[in-house]
């Protein structure tokens, strides 16, 4: 006697079991495997360049809801152009290099042990100890990651990748308001901020560090190699600026560093006109020094006409400007007390009198 | 007694904003806005102190006493 034909199981989002969109829940259920399994690996998976979110989203659009009363799902306008802009950002995020690639093994390991220790808690097994040292073992590695992702966040804007961390926030912010509407979703405030506050203090500070990583001294022969500036990432920048014969008038000098130090050497009674705008950290010219958060130091004097003018335009994110006419050790005792002395402000008033 | 309504209102009004802070930090990842520090920071303390005062106000989430 034929045996009649099991109903193949078809894989579907579950209105029962769901944080946002029943997708884990409906895969969990599918391959019957634990949802909370299925919702880490999505987690992890976001920071491996956003695939996590990305096949999330691919989830929710082509695997239709096991709710009988939905309507079927149809091929719309705005579904085909969802599914066009999330292949586009697939492409964006499968770019070599991405930042946050490497700490996946890491975050792989961090899920593994959060899994364990919350089915052990559900579970309601072992000893009342065992389930306290259990939750304090998920509070610091909850802790661990969020540190982790604040530092990630922080240094993927630093890096250029501010605004796919703003996107994140706003995908926290649209799924909040989306989960409201589903019994609540506050436990995305926690990854929102975590994104949203380092996002905001790289983002006051203009923070950039690609570029050139340690130490350089430049030294430039002539006037005509200033024209481009220098530009590095992080560390320290020398600029060397004794053997250029400045010609008349004004020679601009721009500087760009991201994080570290930048130190300009003049030759002594140069005349040197500076516009300084540091995030964090401080600025020491020929008019004394500032200090602080967004220190903005424009020192523009009197140039006689035909006196040879050094501009110097300094752009450091987070670290310290300084232009003299001696290099200066910048980790010595006192070094934001008597080691600024080296541009004599009435020498410097001077020579762009023409009087020195 | 007043009925809770059938949504999360402190789930609502933090993401509406989150959305506000994210799009903010967007214009100015985009280069359409400027923000220096000393507008940011207030923003960062504004958007965190709202979250929680309307978490504080509305309570906890239904299902939990």
């Amino acid at each position: 006697m034929p045996q009649p034909e099991e109903p193949q199981r078809r894989l579907t989002r579950s209105t029962t079991d769901r944080l946002i969109g029943g997708v884990a829940g409906g895969l969990g259920r599918h391959l019957n495997i634990d949802p909370l399994a299925i919702r880490i690996t999505f987690v992890i998976l976001a920071f491996a360049g956003g695939i996590g979110i990305l096949a999330y989203l691919m989830c929710m659009i082509f695997v239709p809801t096991d709710d009988p009363s939905a309507p079927p799902q149809k091929w719309g306008l705005a579904r085909t152009i969802g599914a066009g802009l999330l292949a586009v950002a697939a492409l964006a995020i499968l770019i070599p290099d991405w930042l946050w690639g490497p700490q996946v093994p890491l975050l792989l390991v961090a899920g593994a042990i959060v899994y364990l220790l919350v089915r052990m808690l559900r579970d309601d097994g072992g000893t009342h100890a065992g389930r306290v040292a259990a939750r304090i073992a998920i509070g610091i590695v909850l802790v661990a990651l969020a540190a982790g992702g604040f530092v990630a966040a922080a240094a993927g804007t630093a890096l250029g990748g501010g605004i796919v961390v703003a996107g994140l926030v706003i995908a926290c912010g649209v799924g909040l308001v989306g989960g409201a509407f589903r019994g609540g979703a506050r436990w995305l405030i926690a990854p929102a901020l975590v994104l949203a506050l380092p996002l905001g203090a790289v983002a006051a500070t203009d923070l950039d560090v690609r570029g050139t990583w340690g130490d350089r001294t430049f030294h430039p022969a002539t006037a005509t190699e200033l024209a481009d500036g220098y530009e590095m990432g992080v560390g320290s920048m020398k600029v060397d600026m004794r053997d250029v014969d400045l010609p008349s008038g004004r020679t601009d000098l721009p500087l760009e560093i991201g994080m570290g130090e930048i130190q300009v050497l003049v030759p002594e009674g140069t005349c040197v006109t500076t516009d300084a705008d540091v995030g964090v950290g401080a600025v020491n010219v020929g008019n004394g020094d500032q200090g602080g958060i967004d220190v903005d130091v424009t020192d523009d004097r009197y140039v006689a006409p035909g006196v040879p003018e050094l501009h110097v335009s300094a752009d450091v994110g987070i670290g310290h400007v300084v232009v003299g006419d001696r290099f200066l050790d910048l980790d010595g005792p006192g070094r934001w007390r008597d080691d600024f002395d080296s541009l004599a402000t009435g020498t410097n008033v001077a020579a762009c009198r023409g009087t020195a | 007694m007043t009925p809770r309504p059938g949504y999360d209102p402190a789930s609502l009004i933090a993401g509406v904003i989150v959305i506000a802070l994210g799009g903010l930090l967007l214009l100015d990842q985009a280069d359409v806005l400027e923000l220096s520090a000393e507008y940011l920071w207030p923003a960062l303390l504004a958007a965190v102190g709202g979250i929680l005062l309307a978490c504080g106000l509305v309570g906890p989430p239904r299902g939990r006493s």
